[in-house]
């Protein structure tokens, strides 16, 4: 969505009751507090209630589950021994057997192992880079709305510079620029994709800004921290929610492409290294698709699995949206 | 194209990658709306401006930004071999470096004024000369696939809008989702051992890599550089075109619950036509936007697909340029990539309030 | 793809007529692609040209400029220089000089020019033209950019008569006979302002004198070179030479097994994977040969300038000789061959690979540093580093020994070698720190690295990289470069140097050679792992037979000398490479016209379907 849509319309910010501090749930007795927390499942109950209905968001949902499980449990199916070129216990560059399912590498470790070992990293870096990406432009996003002035003017005109600048490009040079580490990735990064969100949540800010209870909130004494945080977070939260599932999509996609153009550490099993350490053994030429294939395929299936839930989070949002259902 | 790059072409100004399927219409810029009558001029001169301020911070923070790449060019230049300290500081005074950083940074915005942008340290060749020999191949092979996966895209994007929900529609949405969650580099790869090598029964049908052979004269030279040019193409258009279908799908679904489709419809107009003469060309509208801003950044991500296939392109210029520090080249270079952004951003602010007829000239 | 928009926008229930126009622009399509197909098999029908791909782009076409191993390679081909090595055992042979001769105190060297050797302009080729290139270097500073190391030891160049040259030097040296230096025309570049700028790449064809001339050239995709029919050795057989930049090696292999390419070169040597796939292909043909280069692990000795300031920050624990010896009998050099080069390179023992027989040099019994982990383990303990309760060893300092290892992110052997050294010390309890770049010149001239992958290409005259180890080459303050390669300056290495270059006899100098091996050995700065071998192939159906150097099992890329391409021999078929492009274009779109017209229906079937639907 646009800032600008965001901006313009009212029918288009937030989720639809997500807060809705202008009605209150009356005849409640418990205080405040609780009601709030009553307030917040209910709206998380319907939240899923309504993404249960897009089936490509479940689908999504449900092969990062997949994903995340195996990711989390390589230390005990695989272990870092997958890593050892010392112990390795194939041949170099065995094709697909009982034994490999995946085949071998050029140091005869077993394929399928690394790839599980791998998506580690490649999920850990994707979701480092995004939730980087994400603070940063949330934060400048929430405070280019909230304090506008000459405060908001720089950061918006950073931001817009940002915007112009060739993210990958940049990307390159900051991976050049700083030694190679998982760290310099995620900065590289997170450093280039945040304007987005900047953008959005500023927006977002502006059109909660907007509503009276926030100069009610203003005319009981709640200063700029109170405001930021108890009443622009909480709404800007979905919106951040769907960029974050977005970005990590792009994050995932950004590792391997570094990884890819060597800019990755070259101690560290990701499956963009992966692709890399293919393309040097030859595998292109040799036509060892084993090698090539499953790597991809992985980033691709992350990817898409990612870009789908953050679609049906949106549309949940915004039901004006015309997401196929 | 790029997948660092797509969070923020999903914003660039414009707005709708393929997450943000929707919402709206992507807007060059607030300013674009709304525009009062005979405020063109105005308006043009305004985004003019802008885009001349932009240039000129790229210009000023590529000087710097690349001055924090480790390395000593000269260094580099002289390599192993031994060089007197003097020597050195003769290399130094040759490339300017021994000024002081203000100088060297007057002295790098003077000469970009008057269109010098220095001397590449590993080809002594004026950098200019550099970007200008691999421009028109860059170009060649973004243009193309520009057009097709425009057309592709907005086509297929249309077509899914007005049959939503249908088994095509989800087909081509799924299958646009899918193409756009591939790192490109790994299609092409992929497609040169299919396609290129050859998998058994599949003879290899087009070149590995290159953009010419270096052999054929004239009208069998424009077959040959056609003939590289596929695979390419291909892999571009495979990453790229998915994010224009979304985008104007969802254009078209947004303009679809307009009323006067509906009175179209009424007055008995053939389902086609309406679509044809009436949703069609107002969708596009915001389309245009993305399609543009598209393109610039199609420049600067081509930087994968050329790597894969050997083409020598600015992609290619840029990352030989990277690992020296050629300084000079990398800034040439990453003003070039940036200055396709903005002009582009620039012609589609300029061009929004000519095609919006609610937008008044 | 815009065909599709345009007919798709037209009125519903003409398909028919729609699939035939459709199927009729694609066979418009493929008669276009076919026609015009046709010429370009046709010129290319009587010329044989060897297309080699090579992964290497042209830094510059100046002979006083270049230095990239591609760049060189043509100027070897181009122009003469004034001897050259024989293909068959690398003895010195004439080039554009006949005969040479020294004066008895060794200082004044003659060569007689031959006349018989002509520039592509007409004009012969003369002993001022080689007296003005070497003046030129001598000079000024732009010429001597890439080669101004030959001249430093020069005093005077003269040129008496158009056939004779004289070399006056300031100190002996035995390497006269050994000039890598091309020989310009003087007609042509003293034309030429600042040759610190001119790039040679403008005027076409190049003014040459070498089997070779230089025709075209297209930054980052050809190099094109025509034979040169008045050659004096005799022409070429190939009518043409191309090269052709590929990003990456691996690309090369593709064109090559697709036959886009006659030849693809290893930069520096094809893969294991690559060379066993292509080794089960018909018609290409694997040329393994011994390298001329070693493969090693280079310790900063404390970096260091000839005013004696030291400078960098190599781990102080590597001034010890025994730590030194421990890391490397930890490196297990047989596994190394055996599985990172999969055979392909031999097991390291001397500084000079065994190809250089004369000159190969293999440690003793009780001197040679075999693979013993636990020996170095008990060395290790024996110099004070211990381990600590995580099987840590500690430094002097108290802290677990960390090594920073500088690598080429270039060259996928160092970071195959570094996962193992990683582990193998690992197990000694120390860890390392591999540090990929792509440009490792800033670091290592700073000595800022404890231990680096290092390598260098071996001539036949090892003066060069012998030199590169005594106290002379290094910086005389730490702002200069030095040659010297890791710092590494001893006396007794130093006196057996300048020993060997005073030494006019070839077997006694060889002697000397040795003896400077063992000593280095000893002193476990420069510990070569391997020496890999040169793995490149070519296309037997598109080259007949070409020469190797040295003929026995040498390399054919990159050779001292232009034996390879002046005399390869076309394959009899005449099916030149890139041959099969034009008929490759041809089917090529044909089956995109194919795909076209195949959317095309599929789209018309499915717009008919819905269309249905919807009414």
């Amino acid at each position: 969505m646009t800032a600008e849509a965001t901006e313009g319309s009212e029918s288009t910010t937030g989720a639809e009751g997500t807060e809705s501090p202008e009605s209150p749930a009356k005849g409640a007795a418990p205080g405040p507090r609780a009601l709030a927390r009553q307030r917040r499942r209910a709206t998380v109950a319907r939240f899923w209630n309504e993404y249960r209905r897009h089936r490509a968001g479940v689908f999504g949902l449900a092969a990062l589950s997949l994903f995340v499980l195996v990711a989390l449990s390589a230390p005990l199916t695989v272990g870092s021994d997958v890593e050892s070129v010392t112990n390795a216990p194939g041949q170099p560059l065995e094709s697909p057997s009982g034994r490999f399912l995946l085949g071998t590498d050029q140091f005869g470790r077993d394929l399928l192992g690394l790839l599980i070992w791998g998506s580690r990293v490649s999920l850990l870096v994707g979701l480092l880079a995004a939730a980087l990406s994400v603070t940063i432009g949330a934060l400048i996003g929430i405070t280019a709305g909230h304090f506008r002035g000459w405060y908001a003017t720089v950061m918006m005109r950073i931001t817009d510079w940002f915007l112009v600048m060739p993210t990958l490009v940049l990307a390159i040079v900051l991976a050049t620029v700083l030694s190679r580490s998982l760290g310099t990735i995620v900065l590289a990064i997170g450093v280039t994709t945040w304007p987005t969100t900047a953008r959005l949540v500023r927006a977002q800010t502006l059109a909660v800004e907007s509503r009276p209870y926030i100069e009610r909130a203003k005319a009981l004494g709640g200063g700029h921290w109170h405001i930021m945080s108890r009443h622009v977070l909480p709404n800007v939260m979905p919106l951040v929610l769907a960029q974050t599932t977005l970005i990590i999509s792009s994050a995932i996609l950004a590792e391997a492409t570094l990884a890819f153009l060597g800019l990755g550490d070259p101690a560290v099993v990701s499956w963009g290294g992966l692709l890399q350490d293919a393309r040097e053994a030859g595998s292109v030429s040799s036509g060892d698709w084993w090698y090539l294939v499953p790597p991809g395929v992985g980033i691709a299936l992350v990817a898409l699995a990612f870009t789908l839930c953050g679609r049906a989070v949106e549309a949940v949002l915004n039901p004006r949206l015309g997401v196929s259902r | 194209m790029s997948s660092v790059s797509r969070p923020t072409t999903a914003e660039a100004g414009a707005a709708n990658g393929p997450g943000s399927a929707g919402a709206g219409r992507p807007s060059p810029s607030p300013r674009a709306r709304g525009l009062p009558v005979g405020a063109y001029p105005r308006y043009v001169a305004g985004r003019l401006a802008g885009a001349a301020v932009s240039l000129l911070a790229v210009l000023v923070t590529s000087f710097f930004l690349f001055r924090m790449i480790p390395g000593d060019p000269v260094k580099f230049m002289t390599g192993r071999r031994p060089v007197s300290a003097e020597q050195i500081a003769v290399y130094r005074r040759e490339f300017g470096l021994d000024l002081p950083l203000w100088q060297q940074f007057t002295d790098y915005c003077g000469k970009a004024l008057t269109g010098d942008l220095g001397t590449s340290y590993q080809f002594r060749a004026p950098v200019v000369d550099k970007i200008t020999e691999a421009l028109p191949n860059t170009l060649l092979l973004t243009g193309t696939a520009f057009v097709l996966y425009t057309a592709l895209g907005v086509f297929l994007g249309t077509r899914s809008a007005w049959r939503h929900g249908g088994l095509g529609d989800r087909l081509h949405t799924g299958l646009a989702l899918t193409l756009y969650s591939i790192p490109s580099f790994w299609l092409g790869l992929l497609l040169i051992i299919v396609l290129s090598v050859g998998v058994d029964p599949i003879p290899g049908l087009f070149p590995t890599g290159g953009m010419e052979s270096g052999r054929e004269e004239g009208f069998a030279h424009v077959v040959d550089v056609a003939h590289h040019l596929v695979l390419p193409v291909v892999t571009l258009v495979a990453v790229e075109y998915g994010q224009t279908l979304l985008v104007s799908r969802s254009a078209l679904l947004d303009e679809m619950g307009g009323d006067y489709l509906t009175t179209a419809r009424a007055k008995g107009l053939r389902d086609d036509l309406v679509r044809r003469r009436h949703a069609v060309p107002n969708a596009l509208l915001p389309t245009v936007t993305l399609i543009f801003v598209n393109l610039g950044r199609t420049v600067a991500g081509v930087i994968l697909v050329e790597t894969v296939f050997s083409w020598p392109g600015l992609g290619g210029l840029f990352y030989q340029a990277l690992s020296v520090p050629d300084l000079p080249l990398v800034q040439g270079l990453f003003f070039v990539f940036a200055a396709a952004v903005i002009l582009m951003n620039t012609l589609a602010d300029l061009l929004y309030p000519l095609f919006d007829p609610r937008v008044g000239r | 793809m815009s065909t599709h928009d345009q007919h798709g926008s037209g009125r519903t229930g003409t398909h028919p007529r729609r699939i035939r126009l459709l199927a009729s622009a694609g066979a418009a399509a493929l008669l276009l692609a076919s026609g015009t197909a046709a010429p370009s098999a046709s010129a290319a029908e009587d010329d044989k040209v060897l297309t080699v791909a090579v992964a290497q782009s042209v830094d510059s076409l100046s002979p006083f400029l270049a230095v990239r191993l591609l760049s060189t390679s043509i100027h070897r081909l181009t122009y003469e220089y004034l001897t050259n090595y024989d293909p068959e055992d690398n003895h010195v042979v004439p080039g554009l000089a006949t005969k040479w001769k020294s004066s008895p105190d060794k200082l004044t060297w003659t060569y007689t020019i031959r006349s018989d050797s002509e520039w592509l302009d007409g004009q012969q080729a003369t002993a001022k033209d080689a007296a003005w290139t070497f003046n030129k270097m001598m000079t000024d500073d732009g010429a001597a950019t890439a080669n101004g190391s030959f001249v430093t030891n020069f005093a005077e160049v003269t040129a008496p008569s158009p056939t004779q040259l004289v070399i006056r030097l300031k100190q002996p040296q035995a390497t006269m006979t050994a000039l890598d230096v091309p020989i310009v025309p003087r007609h042509v570049w003293e034309k030429v302002d600042d040759l610190s700028k001119f790039n040679n790449d403008k005027d076409f064809p190049v003014v040459g004198n070498g089997p070779f001339v230089l025709t075209d050239y297209k930054p980052d995709s050809y190099v094109r070179l025509k034979a040169n029919k008045d050659f004096w050795r005799g022409a070429p057989k190939f009518d043409e030479l191309v090269f052709r930049y590929y990003k990456d090696q691996d690309a090369a292999v593709a064109a090559l097994r697709k036959g886009e390419v006659s030849f693809v070169s290893g930069s520096p040597s094809l893969t294991p994977a690559q060379s066993a796939s292509l080794e089960d292909e018909e018609n290409i043909h694997v040329n393994d040969a011994p390298g001329r280069r070693f493969y090693a692990l280079a310790t900063n000795p404390g970096a260091r300038a000839k005013d004696g300031t030291k400078f960098g920050d190599g781990h102080p624990s590597l001034l010890d000789q025994r730590v030194r010896h421990a890391l490397f009998m930890a490196v297990d050099r047989k596994a190394i061959v055996d599985k990172v080069f999969q055979g392909h390179a031999v097991e390291g023992e001397g500084y000079i690979p065994p190809r250089f027989p004369q000159y190969f040099f293999e440690p003793s019994a009780d001197q040679k540093l075999a693979y013993a982990p636990t020996e170095a383990a008990r060395l290790l303990d024996e110099a004070g580093y211990r381990t600590n309760a995580d099987g840590k060893r500690l430094g002097r300092d108290g802290k677990p020994l960390n090594y920073r290892v500088l690598c080429h992110a270039t060259d996928p052997n160092d970071k195959a070698v570094g996962k193992y050294l990683e582990e193998w010390w690992g197990e000694l309890g120390i860890s390392i720190t591999l540090d990929c770049l792509d440009n490792v010149t800033d670091p290592w001239l700073a000595g800022e690295y404890d231990l680096a992958f290092d390598g260098w290409s071996v001539n036949p005259d090892p003066d060069f990289v012998l030199s590169i180890h005594t106290c002379d080459a290094l910086p005389a303050t730490p702002k200069d470069t030095g040659a010297t390669d890791n710092f590494i300056c001893d006396k007794t290495y130093d006196e057996l140097y300048a020993r060997q270059l005073a030494e006019y006899d070839p077997a006694k100098r060889a002697d000397i050679v040795k003896q400077m091996q063992s000593r280095l050995y000893d002193l476990g700065y420069m510990n070569v792992m391997a020496y890999p071998n040169a793995v490149e192939a070519y296309r037997t159906d598109q080259i007949e037979s070409i020469t190797t150097m040295p003929s026995a099992a040498g390399n054919i890329y990159g050779q001292d000398g232009y034996w390879s391409w002046w005399s390869a021999v076309p394959a009899g078929s005449g099916d030149s490479s890139g041959g099969s492009s034009s008929t490759g274009a041809v089917i090529g779109i044909a089956a995109g016209a194919v795909v076209l017209v195949g959317l095309g229906v599929l789209f018309l079937v499915r717009r008919r379907a819905t269309a249905d639907d919807r009414e």
